[in-house]
């Protein structure tokens, strides 16, 4: 595995991100993958996708959030709390549910009470709950209030010049990214699931020049490589709530197993998963991150959810799929739910789990339940 | 689910319980008792409404036509849509051949009258997939539904994108499981903007061309108009509730609140609930008259504001224990409408709903206003201390009816609130409101007992100093 | 002749089992220690002390339970469900639907005529439905957890507890005790409160008769009667073996086949 994407997979502060901030550059954290990332890039500042891990305890988040909720939120606001986003010049928040967007607020009452936690500048980005009609007025809207917002602060101008630029740069990656999923579904497999997951996850936090030149090595390595990860494996397909977390991946793939793909809220769908170039900036974004639903928060749009899944598994070639949910995740726990009953009509086995956000202290009996299920899926557990 | 009660059908047993019920007014006291005596569930909710007297009658008839709406509405070719109870039904009334169901109305019904509650039916939403963390405020009645226990569902439609997560994941579920068509209006995060009206008034009419095309119906204008017109005297009546409730002692009964919310919930536009509230008033203004509390005793020791809900876990448990303990119930998040002259409104531009019958559009705005505004739809949408937000209408309700204190109650699923309850609950203690936070869960007497919350509620009071 | 051991280290108990020519010879059950290896060396000790056989004479070894992969004399470990399910079908051939309730988690598992594993749902949140709740229950009333079934069965007014919070609950039994209901009432109440819990959980999987328990709780007759009751099907008990063996059963029964395909491999 490259050290870069290990050490990005594993660390919130990672190299690339100190020698961003060495060199004068600014960070801003944001929550949720319906938030483009696109302005940023177009104003010289890095988005760094915010994440709970490393987030040993919970105690200064319980002073804020209370019981009975997702504990993603609760790790970054934690580690917010502990000085580990030290380095960011400001953060957006977005509504992906109903616990992160009150990352806002108990973010701000934090600030309160731990001095210097609160980056410089928060922006609520508010993503409607349906990815048509007035839905795309009302997004691409909040894509012009935050530009305008990122340029009030930072004092810059975000050109639509400078947009397109960041477009194709960003879609550049988007390409990569599918490519390697595209090396994920072969077989021989070349890759496991730990590896590209870190890659996948390294480029939510790392520069995007730098990323790109690292994801074309690898995937360039990965072309070459001579080995059979897959063998005597079976192919798992991980779904469900968001995962920051590549040692949950690590964990599936203890179990004899490898992970050809994923619907976690990280990485690329398909391979028209671009914001097209071809198109007025402003409408391209909003039509790439509004489209095609991959969230339960867009309720009503599960059927073409569901068939998006359900074919992206058969595509990876997945023996059975493994529907995550972290506790107190509603949407997705109980999508989870439909997508088990769907997949037994395509005869497709899956393992429905919940697990709870953070160090992964569950890991025996996470791994009692990947094991199980691995076993269900060969035909004699007898060497 | 118990083999047993899968011989039940849920809307059934509620017609036939409220058909009962509504009999009860040509009952003798002596015969009254004899019914409570052999109805000790059922009785936990019937004896404390029927001692408000004449509206208790109306209360259970209006039920009782709701019910056998439901009952009846496929022998009479109407579709059943399935509703939440922030979401005025008064457009449904508009459609000659729709009838709606309200989840929540549902389980708390069930949770009050039922001796094992709506558990069995909040556990059989577990067995087929769905998230035993939800919300049990739509599970008790969604597991009914979803077992064929109560009306058949044709469509589901409703308000809660962007508010409650978890209140329209259950509600997507249940269109999901029965593979009926869903449209959800959706709520951005901000509430007075022209932008966000403008938003409002879209998505409704995106809703009016998804009833159409699911009932077959046309909407009828003039019923429209009826049934706002009808509307709007209600908005006059429970205004003037809400206006006496400010004076001290309080004379309205608490448990006007949740007749008052559960009939609106499921009956706005509709006659029935004028006479509700017109019954309601004039036991009202006879006891401001006569300068007296709404409790049974007379002796208000202490005003207490809910900022969510109530707890119905037990019956009628905790109204009964604040005319025991002298509370005066001023009312929760669900009890408040935001029309324009409600007199708790702040005249702050945006913040309420005027309801305009010149015209269709003019009727389908105010319909698309109405419902921005209805509970948690207005007062959660955004972050806690937003403008017009949950702090704000908190403190400022608390204020208008003299509160002396803060009483949050919710359920386990409603991540919306538990995640800022902690907040509110500082702010309002630092503006000088003690604040108690039940852990129990409203409709679910399993998460909490109904006497360790009240153990809890005790210590609150008696260590505050509150009565 | 084909020595073969199983083994399984639980949260509670650490159970082994050896199989000679597809038999039951011995069985032994301990207390676990804290660290699974040791309590698998413990028990292994205790077996071949009982039944005289050597450590070398053992073929094939595979272990389950939460420390099975800790354990260094066994050639493979195998997750407790698809032990468990071995288990129970080799004891009742016409078992499809097994339900596990150990000290610590609760699962159901469907297999199909073959003895493959088709399905398995395990609780996720809490200690209800599991042994743990009625072990503390069963403390709070100073009696021994093996006399909930006893007691439970002559009850005449089983109460319904309010509450399915293992802590909680121990608040209502301390109520009910207060309130002198008798003993078997409340001890019925306690086994229907375990029994709603594994019947959701049960529910969720679509069961297939014939349904069996296996794992301590099976031997609460309070539980069985309850649990079956609710889920409207007759609970086939195992009446050939204790059922918290049945998973060290289930691994003999894995190391048993592959101590046969090594036989048949060299053979050939």
């Amino acid at each position: 595995m490259k050290s870069e994407f290990l050490e990005a997979a594993t660390q919130i502060e990672i190299d690339s991100v100190q020698k961003w901030k060495q060199n004068g550059g600014k960070i801003v954290g944001y929550t949720c993958s319906f938030m483009p990332v696109e302005p940023f890039h177009a104003a010289g500042i890095l988005p760094v996708r915010l994440r709970g891990i490393t987030a040993g305890s919970m105690e200064i988040s319980d002073s804020y959030y209370g019981p009975f909720v997702c504990s993603f939120p609760k790790a970054i606001l934690q580690l917010a709390g502990t000085g580990h986003y030290h380095f960011l010049d400001g953060a957006v928040i977005s509504n992906g549910c109903d616990t992160l967007r009150r990352l806002d607020e108990c973010w701000r009452k934090m600030g309160e009470d731990i001095k210097g936690s609160v980056p410089p500048w928060f922006h609520y980005f508010d993503v409607p709950h349906k990815p048509n009609g007035h839905a795309i007025d009302w997004y691409k809207n909040q894509v012009k209030k935050l530009i305008t917002a990122i340029e009030a602060q930072f004092d810059v101008e975000i050109t639509a010049s400078k947009l397109k630029t960041a477009i194709k740069n960003q879609n550049q990656v988007r390409k990569l990214l599918w490519e390697l999923e595209k090396l994920r579904r072969e077989d021989p497999v070349k890759i496991s699931g730990t590896e590209a997951y870190a890659a996948i996850i390294a480029g939510t936090v790392m520069p995007l020049d730098r990323y790109r030149d690292s994801l074309s090595e690898l995937i360039e390595d990965v072309r070459t490589r001579k080995t059979d990860i897959g063998k005597n494996k079976k192919r798992l397909f991980v779904g469900g709530s968001v995962c920051d977390d590549f040692e949950l991946v690590s964990l599936v793939e203890q179990s004899d197993a490898v992970v050809v793909g994923e619907n976690v809220c990280f990485g690329v769908r398909n391979d028209n998963d671009r914001v097209r170039e071809t198109k007025e900036p402003l409408t391209a974004i909003t039509e790439k991150y509004l489209s095609g639903s991959v969230c339960p928060r867009m309720m009503g749009w599960y059927k073409q959810r569901a068939g998006m899944i359900i074919d992206k598994v058969k595509q990876t070639n997945a023996d059975g799929v493994i529907l995550q949910n972290i506790r107190f995740c509603d949407l997705h726990g109980s999508e989870n739910g439909l997508l088990e009953r769907d997949l037994d009509k395509s005869s497709v086995p899956s393992l429905r789990i919940e697990r709870e956000h953070g160090p992964l202290t569950e890991t025996g009996r996470l791994k009692m339940r990947f094991d199980a299920f691995v076993e269900q899926l060969v035909t004699s557990v007898s060497a | 689910m118990r083999p047993e009660l899968k011989e039940y059908n849920l809307d059934k047993l509620f017609a036939g319980t409220f058909m009962v019920a509504r009999n009860l007014g040509s009952s003798t006291p002596g015969e009254i008792k004899n019914v409570l005596k052999y109805t000790p569930y059922v009785g936990g909710l019937l004896g404390p409404v029927l001692a408000t007297g004449k509206p208790s009658i109306t209360f259970f008839d209006l039920f009782y036509d709701y019910y056998s709406n439901i009952i009846n509405a496929e022998e009479n070719g109407k579709k059943v849509v399935m509703t939440t109870f922030c979401f005025d039904p008064s457009i449904f009334y508009a459609i000659d051949n729709l009838v709606p169901v309200t989840l929540e109305i549902g389980t708390a019904l069930t949770t009050m009258l039922w001796k094992r509650g709506s558990s069995d039916f909040m556990d059989y939403c577990t067995e087929i997939g769905f998230s035993e963390t939800g919300c049990s405020s739509q599970r008790g009645a969604m597991g009914a539904y979803l077992a064929g226990l109560g009306a058949k569902i044709d469509l589901v439609a409703l308000n809660m994108g962007g508010v409650c997560d978890t209140n329209a994941n259950a509600y997507n579920f249940a269109a999901q499981y029965l593979d009926i068509p869903y449209f959800g209006l959706d709520y951005p995060s901000e509430l007075t903007t022209e932008e966000v009206r403008e938003y409002h008034h879209k998505d409704y009419r995106g809703l009016i061309n998804f009833l159409q095309e699911n009932t077959g119906c046309k909407f009828d204008i003039n019923r429209l108009r009826e049934v706002l017109e009808e509307k709007k005297k209600q908005d006059v009546l429970m205004n003037e509730i809400e206006e006496m409730q400010r004076l001290v002692p309080n004379p309205v009964p608490g448990i006007y609140h949740i007749m008052i919310y559960a009939a609106r919930y499921i009956y706005s536009g509709k006659k029935k609930f004028t006479k509700l509230l017109g019954e309601m008033v004039d036991v009202v203004r006879e006891n401001a008259k006569n300068g007296r509390s709404g409790l049974k005793n007379g002796v208000e020791k202490n005003r207490t504001f809910l900022v969510y809900i109530d707890n119905y876990a037990l019956g009628t448990a905790m109204f009964q224990w604040f005319e025991k303990k002298g509370i005066s119930h001023m009312g929760n998040i669900l009890s408040r409408t935001f029309n324009q002259d409600a007199p708790y409104t702040t005249g702050v531009p945006g913040t309420t709903y005027n309801i305009d019958t010149t015209n269709l559009d003019t009727m389908i705005d105010s319909l698309a206003d109405i419902n921005a505004r209805m509970p948690m739809t207005r007062t959660i949408r955004g972050p806690y201390d937003a403008p017009n937000m949950w702090l704000e209408d908190s403190l400022s309700l608390a204020k208008q009816y003299s509160a002396d204190c803060c009483l949050y109650s919710g359920t386990p699923g409603c991540r919306n609130t538990w995640s800022n309850v902690k907040l509110l609950s500082r702010d309002l203690e630092a503006m000088g409101y003690p604040t108690h936070i039940s852990y129990g869960d409203s409709f679910d007497p399993r998460v909490e007992t109904w006497e360790s919350t009240e153990t809890r509620l005790e210590e609150f009071y008696q260590i505050r100093g509150l009565l | 002749m084909s020595i073969v051991a199983g083994f399984d280290v639980g949260s509670l108990t650490t159970k082994a089992v050896i199989l000679k020519n597809k038999k039951i010879v011995g069985a032994a059950m301990i207390r676990s220690g804290p660290k699974p290896v040791e309590s698998a060396a413990k028990v292994m000790e205790k077996l071949l002390d009982e039944t005289g056989i050597h450590q070398a004479d053992i073929i094939k070894a595979v272990g389950t339970g939460y420390g099975r992969e800790k354990i260094t004399f066994i050639d493979k470990a195998v997750s407790e469900i698809s032990c468990h399910g071995k288990g129970a079908q080799w004891l009742i051939p016409s078992a499809r639907t097994i339900i596990d309730i150990g000290g610590q988690d609760c699962k159901v598992i469907r297999l199909d005529k073959q003895g493959k594993l088709v399905k398995f749902i395990t609780n996720d949140k809490c200690a209800s439905g599991t042994g743990r709740f009625l072990d503390v229950m069963a403390k709070v009333m100073n009696i021994d957890v093996s006399e909930l079934g006893k007691l439970s069965v002559k009850s005449t007014e089983p109460i319904t507890f309010a509450s399915m919070c293992t802590v909680w609950a121990q608040a209502d039994v301390i109520k009910h005790i207060n309130s002198r209901k008798s003993v078997e009432d409340i001890c019925a109440g306690i086994n229907t409160a375990m029994a709603n819990r594994v019947a959701m959980l049960t529910n969720a999987i679509k069961i297939e008769n014939d349904i069996c328990m296996t794992g301590g709780v099976a031997k609460n007759a309070g539980v069985v009667k309850a649990l079956g009751k609710l889920l409207g099907c007759r609970i086939k008990q195992i009446k050939k073996a204790d059922p918290q063996l049945i998973g060290a059963i289930g691994a003999a029964l894995f190391a048993q086949e592959m101590a046969l395909k090594k036989v048949s491999s060299e053979a050939a």
